[in-house]
This record gives structure tokens, sequence and C-alpha cells, in this order.
């Protein structure tokens, strides 16, 4: 197949690692984390190197050096054996770290496990490990840690196996419902079909899924171990030939340190604690974000607004439909601003005229731009979206330049939306009923209650669906029943203008039916114009009065149905039409259009379809075709038009 | 059992528990997802299972995947009764039945490379142990699966390729094993128009080029007319048509397969006709309607058909539908 030849060439292949790295280093929290945890971990590496003098030893040690205030020889003080604090602090860090880090290690390991393969096998062996997951949970940690400490001998290793087999119980609880929700996805599955066994299943497809989240809580349990150790070493229950913050706190205040005022000696080894209890948390915390990103911007915020220029171009519009015009596009063009690059171009200088009762297919592939222009028609772009230029009249409102009130004065009551996947869209926890008379009474005033309910009735019945359905929950209505009521939605505020967008894409054939035929009566008995928004030619060849063609966020052709099916000028439209199964044929070969849309990042200079275009000559690589008027209002953005 | 056939299902049904009535009912429900199903696949044919969600399709292919255990009946491959193997031919198994899943998006690992991806049916099966060797073969499976060339591919990761593209990279993980029959689980259904002609193309070069069988499960009976030897239409756990592809398309006659073409969209406005649409959706496999399974949202529905359940009946040598109608 040739088809491939056009498709983009792999970029340097980004290694996860490589790639981890560039998010990681931009967060300053992470970053900030690593640095000091780094300091610390080199400075307990190197004690030996660094620390001026050697805590065990007291060569050299005078009566009058007992708790001497910091000085240049001790820059710590010295502690009551008259030693350095300094050191001591340094040689601190290493017991420290170690604990923490082997403690953790162990707590990883358990916890990590157990959550695996209960979250793996279920059944009784999840019921079993969780059960002893949570009685372990219940029993208060540090008694019991006391308790184990003071009946084994007092050793560094011990103190790690005590810390590390008491601190796994929420690791384990987080793993576990991590591995379940990796377990469902349908990769595993596809695992299974090719014949893989549990083994290799959670090796190679559960456990890259929960390491991140695995890492994030290692470094949160490392923290918790270092305080851990630090209690029990202040509490006297420590090796005491160790030399530990914890222990060093447990000396100074035990051997009155405070009463002489040597705060220095108390200080350094709790700022050692702090300092690697903040550095692990701002790590994690880090670690977190980058592992987890979050979408940094809500999809329907209102955009910005900055109509730069008027474009030039308005090619003549007439009528497709002989009634009375609601809603007009002129030159509409919608950019999307990406920090450090130039900006995008999503919709470019798109016109259309729409009229009452009139349903408009607005047709092209994903990432063509549809989603796009009829955000902007509503002012719902995201906040990195905004309107460059043209306008969207609304019953002779310009809706690109309206103010707040007008804009929430159109919505839902002049114009309403059916989202794409809106049946996942209603809210589990309140009937269908109450969240359609929620949004009548957002935008409209209400007489009573009893006034208010039977609208809701009213609306849901014009939809198909019965009465005593208006109290139930979503999760008790069907696919098809719940596109149903978001229609009845969409219709609660009576709105001249609907725009569907994808609204049977989910659906069974059956059901896309029985929903297209519902919009296509609604809008002939309450004279509704519709935006109907799809990939599918099918649909709209059934359905619509007009149709818009957009490729790469250009007009490629726009005119009445008939012309589109049957004398279709523009190549895009052309090649769609082939591509489309048709029936009354069924033994012709399908023809598919080689490559894919372009990314409106990297649009190609000329026209955009030229890459893929089976027609492009040398003109179509270097200049963006005009919008040509054909005639009957016909508009064709296509060279070959023009030389015909 | 004649070899022609390279699969065989006999009666097969598949029953999940769903819970009891109530407290103290000593009486359990069950979802009766496939309730006595009869196919053949012979060696080479594509053969489209099509029906709206909630029909039993997608159960049935996990059972003929071996990754539900059959309730009842019994599945042959190449002759021999797979319907209870043990773990280790179930995996010898797998190496021939290999299925080819929905959503591509889901389907693939986001932390895998393609080259990983592809290579794990290989290192599942312990075949082609030595590195070159086995690079080749994912090679070869990427380019049959057209993605040419493949060495542009193999260090990507999923979320760098399009839906297409992801969708070839599970069909070259499948074709990497050799396999025999490939189950299509609606692998077009989530992909754009212009793009599902390309990968039903691919099944259709590959059919013809490795004589694979294909079962190729749907809702949407307009993609399968291209591609398909026989359909076989599926209602309620029960094939209700089977046949020829073009004697189901231009002459259905369950009423159930004529509502479903009726609603396929035709791409041309002077076509515009009379839709067959049935009000209502499948009902719920638990309790099923007595009589024909069909007759409540049946618009040619008769008073027999309240009581009898209807068998499928031959039409012509390669057609039989299962309606009351057709035996008067």
């Amino acid at each position: 197949m040739a088809i491939q030849e056009l498709e983009l060439k792999p970029a340097i292949p980004a290694s996860p690692l490589t790639g981890f790295w560039n998010v990681f280093r931009k967060n300053r929290m992470a970053v900030a984390g690593l640095v000091m945890l780094i300091v610390i971990v080199i400075a307990a590496v190197f004690a030996d190197a660094l620390a001026p003098y050697n805590p065990r030893s007291y060569e050299g040690v005078q009566a009058e050096d007992i708790y001497k205030p910091p000085s240049a020889q001790h820059w710590f003080g010295t502690d009551d054996a008259g030693k350095d604090v300094f050191s001591s602090f340094i040689y601190g860090a290493r017991n420290s770290l170690i604990v923490g880090f082997f403690a953790a290690f162990i707590s990883i390991f358990i916890g990590g496990t157990f959550g695996i393969i209960a979250g793996f096998y279920g059944g009784w062996v999840e019921n079993f490990l969780m059960r002893f997951t949570d009685t372990m949970l219940v029993i208060p940690d540090l008694p019991l840690i006391v308790i184990f400490v003071a009946l084994t001998e007092p050793s560094l290793w011990n103190i790690i196996l005590v810390i590390g087999l008491l601190g796994w119980t929420t690791t384990a609880r987080i793993v576990r419902s991590q591995t379940l929700a990796v377990k469902s996805r349908k990769f595993v599955l596809r695992a299974r079909a090719i014949g893989a066994g549990n083994w290799h299943i959670i090796v190679h497809h559960i456990l890259p899924l929960v390491m991140p989240i695995l890492v994030v809580n290692a470094i949160l349990v490392i923290s918790l171990a270092i305080l851990s150790e630090s209690t029990l070493a202040f509490l006297g229950l420590s090796d005491p030939l160790a030399i530990s913050w914890g222990q060093m706190l447990n000396f100074a205040f035990g051997r009155g340190a405070m009463s002489v005022g040597a705060w220095w000696a108390l200080v350094a080894p709790g700022f050692g604690i702090v300092w690697v209890v903040l550095a692990l948390t701002l790590l994690g915390n880090g670690l977190e974000q980058v592992l987890n990103p979050r979408l940094e911007s809500h999809h329907l915020m209102r955009g910005r607004l900055t109509v730069q220029k008027e474009a030039g171009e308005t090619p003549s519009r007439s009528a497709f439909v002989k009634t009375p015009v609601v809603l007009e596009v002129q030159n509409l063009s919608v950019e999307y601003v990406n920090e450090g690059k130039p900006p995008a171009r999503a919709v470019e200088n798109v016109s259309f005229q729409l009229h009452e009762g009139e349903m408009m297919g607005l047709v092209g592939e994903s990432g063509c731009g549809k989603t796009t222009l009829m955000m902007a028609v509503n002012r719902l772009l995201p906040s990195a979206g905004q309107i460059v230029g043209g306008k969207v009249l609304f019953n002779g409102v310009d809706m690109a330049t309206a103010s707040d009130q007008e804009l929430a004065d159109i919505r839902w009551q002049g114009i309403s939306i059916i989202f794409q996947g809106a049946m996942n869209a209603l809210n589990p926890v309140r009937t269908v009923g109450d969240q359609i008379a929620e949004a009548i009474r957002k935008h409209l005033p209400v007489e009573s209650e009893a006034a208010l309910e039977a609208r809701v009735v009213e609306l849901l019945e014009l939809v198909g669906i019965a009465a005593e359905h208006k109290d139930h929950y979503p999760h008790q209505y069907s696919g098809g029943m719940r596109q149903r009521a978001m229609i009845a939605m969409a219709l609660s505020c009576s709105p001249q203008v609907v725009i569907a967008d994808e609204p049977t894409t989910a659906l069974d054939v059956m059901i896309q039916a029985q929903i297209l035929e519902l919009l296509d009566e609604l809008r002939r008995k309450l004279g509704l114009a519709v935006i109907f928004v799809t990939h599918d030619l099918g649909v709209v060849a059934e359905m619509c009065d007009t149709v818009l063609v957009m490729y790469g966020g250009v007009t490629a052709e726009y005119a009445d149905v008939d012309t589109i099916y049957n004398a279709p000028r523009h190549p895009y439209t052309q090649e769609l039409l082939k591509a489309f199964p048709d029936l009354s044929n069924p033994e012709k070969r399908l023809s598919s259009i080689p490559g894919y849309p372009p990314k409106l990042d990297a649009l190609p200079a000329g026209c955009r379809f030229a890459p893929r275009c089976p027609l492009a000559f040398e003109r179509c690589k270097t200049e963006l075709p005009r919008l040509h008027e054909t005639g009957n209002g016909h508009i064709v953005s296509c060279h070959l038009v023009e030389n015909q | 059992m004649t070899d022609d056939f390279i699969l065989e299902v006999r009666n097969l049904k598949k029953y999940f528990q769903a819970g009891r009535p109530g407290w103290f009912s000593r009486r359990e429900n069950f979802i009766h997802a496939v309730d006595g199903v009869n196919l053949q696949l012979r060696r080479g044919e594509v053969v489209a299972l099509v029906g709206e969600s909630g029909c039993g399709k997608s159960t049935l292919a996990l059972t003929l995947m071996l990754l539900e255990e059959a309730t009842e009946g019994s599945i042959f491959f190449e002759g021999k009764d797979i319907t209870h193997a043990a773990p280790k031919e179930r995996k010898a198994i797998r190496q021939r039945i290999q299925m080819v899943f929905q959503d591509p998006y889901e389907s693939l690992n986001p932390t895998q490379t393609i080259e990983e991806i592809v290579t794990e049916p290989l290192i599942v099966h312990g075949l082609s142990l030595e590195a070159n060797q086995r690079r080749q073969r994912v090679v070869q499976a990427l380019e049959d699966a057209g993605l040419k060339p493949a060495g542009d591919y193999l260090h990507r990761f999923p979320h760098q390729l399009s839906g297409g593209q992801r969708q070839r990279v599970v069909i070259a993980g499948a074709l990497v094993l050799e396999p025999h029959i490939l189950l299509a689980d609606e692998p077009v259904s989530m992909l754009d128009v212009s793009i599902r002609a390309e990968i039903i193309n691919l099944l259709a070069d590959l059919r013809r080029a490795r004589g694979i069988s294909v079962i190729f499960i749907t809702h949407d009976l307009g993609t399968v007319g291209y591609f398909a030897d026989r359909i076989a239409v599926m209602y309620l756990g029960r094939i209700v048509e089977i046949g020829a592809m073009r004697e189901v398309l231009q002459d259905p006659r369950h009423p159930y397969t004529q509502a479903l073409l009726s609603v396929i969209p035709v791409p041309n406005p002077r076509l515009r006709r009379k839709r067959l649409i049935l009000q209502g959706e499948t009902p719920n496999p638990v309790n099923l309607p007595g009589g024909c399974r069909f007759h409540p949202r049946c618009p040619l529905a008769i008073e027999a058909c309240r009581h009898t359940d209807p068998a499928l009946t031959p039409i012509s040598a390669s057609h039989q539908a299962a309606c009351i109608l057709l035996q008067q």
C-alpha cells in the first residue's frame, strides 16, 4: 500500500526517560526537592571526608568544650561530651537516611506485592490480604513499634526491620486500587487473548502502570520512616552506638542541653529532619504532578476575545432555504495560543448561513476544526482559543463581541448544544427530571413548581420518554434514553438553534436511527434550525438540507445536500464519498483517503488538502485557494474550480 | 464432522449469574448472553456477525477465544473439541485464534513501544527466540498490517500514532503468530469513516494473501457488504438469520434483518426512503420474552409469535432465517 508514504516521518524516537526528564525539570517544586535531597545524600555518603572531627573519638576534647556555642571551630557548637555537633549531624544523616531508605524499601516491597496480588487475583485472595491489611492499619503503629523494639536488641537493622514491616499498609491499599483500575483495561484482555499467563501480565502490563504511583508513594514512605526512626531514637530505643538525628536529640534532651541553653544541640538534628522530610515531600508532590498531569484549563472556559481585523473576502451567499436567517457566521477565524509557539489557526475564514427549520451538516474528519467552529459560535472556546476575526450574528447580535450578559441570554435560550458523548454528562446522583428542571430554572423565570414540573414532563414526552421516568436516575436509563434526555435538556429553554455535536456516535445503528428520526421530527414540529456535526456522510445525506465540508480549519465545500452528493467539486468531498460504503454496490472495493488531516500547528503552505489530494498540482503546494462561488451559493475552495 | 470447517460451534450457550430476584428466593436469575448458537466457519471464509449491543455477539467472541467458559454446547477447532481444553492446550489454541478489539486507544499498553507490543506474542509463545529472527517476524507483521516502512514505527509509542495506525498495530500483534482465525470485534466502529475503509481493505487483503478465516463482529450492516462471504444476524443470544452475503443484503427474510438494513444511511439524498425504525431497545437478556424473542418489537408479529419459538428455516441452500411467517 502506498498510503504510508505521506504519513509523518517519526521524530527522533523519544525515550520515556528523556520525556520524563523534560517535564520533570519544569516542575520547580520537584527540582527543589531533588536538589535538597542530593545535598544531604552527598553529605551522608562522604561523611568521612566532610566531617571536620570524628564524632566517636574523644581525642583532644577538653572539659571546657562541653556545650560550647557555635564558633568558627565548631560551626554548630559542641555537645554534652564536648564533641563537634556539625560532625555528628553529618554522620547522623548517614544513619537516618539508611534507616529511611531500607525501611521504605521493605514497606514498598510488601505493600506493592500485597496490593498487586490482591488487586489482580481478586476473590478470596483479595479478601484475605485486604482484611489483613485493614487489621494492621487499625493497630496504632507507634506503640507497636515501641514494643517490638523494646523486645529486640537495639540495633539499627532491627529498627529498619520493624519500621519496614509495619509501614506497608497504605501502600498496599493504594497499589490494590490502581491494580484494579489497570486490570480492567482492554490491553490486559488483549494480552490474555494473545495467550499470556498471569505472571507475564503482571510483569509486563500491570507493573509498568502501577510503578508511577509506587514511586510517589515510596518517597513519602521514606520520609515517614525517617520520622519514625527519629521518634524511636528520641525515646531511647535505638542503637546507642549508631549516631542518628533522633539519637542526637535524645542525648541533648536527656543531658540537660535545654537547661544550659545549648539550643544548637537540639536545633541541628531537628533541622536535619525537617530538611529531609521537606525535600522528600516536595519531590513526592512534584513527581505526582509530573506523572499524573491534570488538565490545567477547563475546556469550557470563556475564551479570550481579540477581534483583530475584518476579513476581506466575503463570498456572496444565496439562500438554499427560503426561510429567515437565524444564525449567520461571517469570515470567522479562531486561533489557539500555545506558549512559546506561533498561534495555531484552528478555523480560518469560515462563513455560513442557517435558516429557520434548516438542518445543516458540518462534515469532516476528526481534527478538522468542526468542534472548534461550534464552540466559537457559542463563545465557549477553551482559554487558549480566541476568535481573531469575523462575526457570528444571531438575530442581529454579534456573538463574537457580545457582552457576558448578552451571551448568557443567548446561550441555551437562543442556541443550545447537544454535546458529543453527552449521555455520559448526566449527574449520576440526581434524577433526570431534576436536572432538566435545573436547566430551565437557570435561564428562565419560573412561575411555580407545578408549572416547572409540567414543563419537564412535556419536554420528556416530546423526546419520547414516558413521564414516569422523570424521577429515575441516569443509571436506570439506557444509552439511547440518556441521549434523548440530553436532547430534552437542550430544548428546555425553547432555543431557535440546536447544535448537535456527533449526537449518535457511540450508539447502535437502530438507536441512532431513532435519535435521528426524533431530531428530524422536532425540527419540523418546532421550526428548529439544527447544525449536525458528524463525520458520517450517510447520516447527512438522510437528514440535512445543506452541507458544510471542513478540512484543516477551512471551508472545503459548502452547498445544498444534493449538490454535495451528486455534483461535488472539491476533491476532498469526492474522496470522502468514495470512502463511504454503498450497499447498493457491495462488491466494489472501498477507497480510502491516504494520510491524515494536517496538524493545526503544522499546516502545509498551500492548500491544506494538497498533500493528500490526488489532483494536486504545483500551485496547490504554494497558494491557499480562495473561496470560489460557482453559482447558486455553491462555494468551493480549490484552484481547479478557477481553471474551469 | 467435516474437515472443511475450521471452526464449528454447536448449540453454544453462555449464561452469567445475575443474582436472585429476591432475598429469600431460591430461583437464580441468569443473563442469557449466548443462548444456543450454531455456526460453521470454513477455511478462508469471512463471516460477519451482526447485531445491536446486548445481542451477545461480543460474549460469543470471548467464548470462542476460550476467555469465557461455555455453559453448554461445544466448540470444535480443526475437528477437535476444544470447549473444555486444558490450560496448556488453550495456550496452543490461542496461537491459532487471534482477536482484534474494538477500541485501539484502549487495547494497547501505553508504556510499551510498538516493537515490544508486536514482539510480546512471540515471547509468550516461546517462538523465534533468536533476536534477529524475531525482529524479522515483527517487521514482516507490521508491514503486512500496512505500517511501512516498519522501521519508522518500531520505537514509537501508541500515543504517537493515529487511531487507524493503532488498529494496524493491534492487527500486526495478531498476525505475528500466524493465526488461522481472526476474530475482529467491531474493529472499525471507533474510527473515522475515511479510515474505516483502510482497515476493512486490510482485512480483506490478509484473507486473500494468507487464507485467514475471519469472524467480523459489527453492529453496522453497512460495512460488512464489502468484505463478508456470509452474514449472521444475532438477536438476544441467537442467530435469527444467516446466509450468503448477497442473499441476506438483497433479500433479507427476517423482519429484524429487514429493519437493520433499512436504517443504514444511504449516501445519496436522492435515495431517501422510508426507514423501518424499531422502537425501544433490545430487551434485557435476563427475562426473555416467551415465544419468538423478537415479537415484542416486531412490526409483523402475529398471535402465534407469542407462543412459538421459531427455528432456523432453510430459504435456499445458502440462506436460513428463524421466523414463523416463513414456515407458513
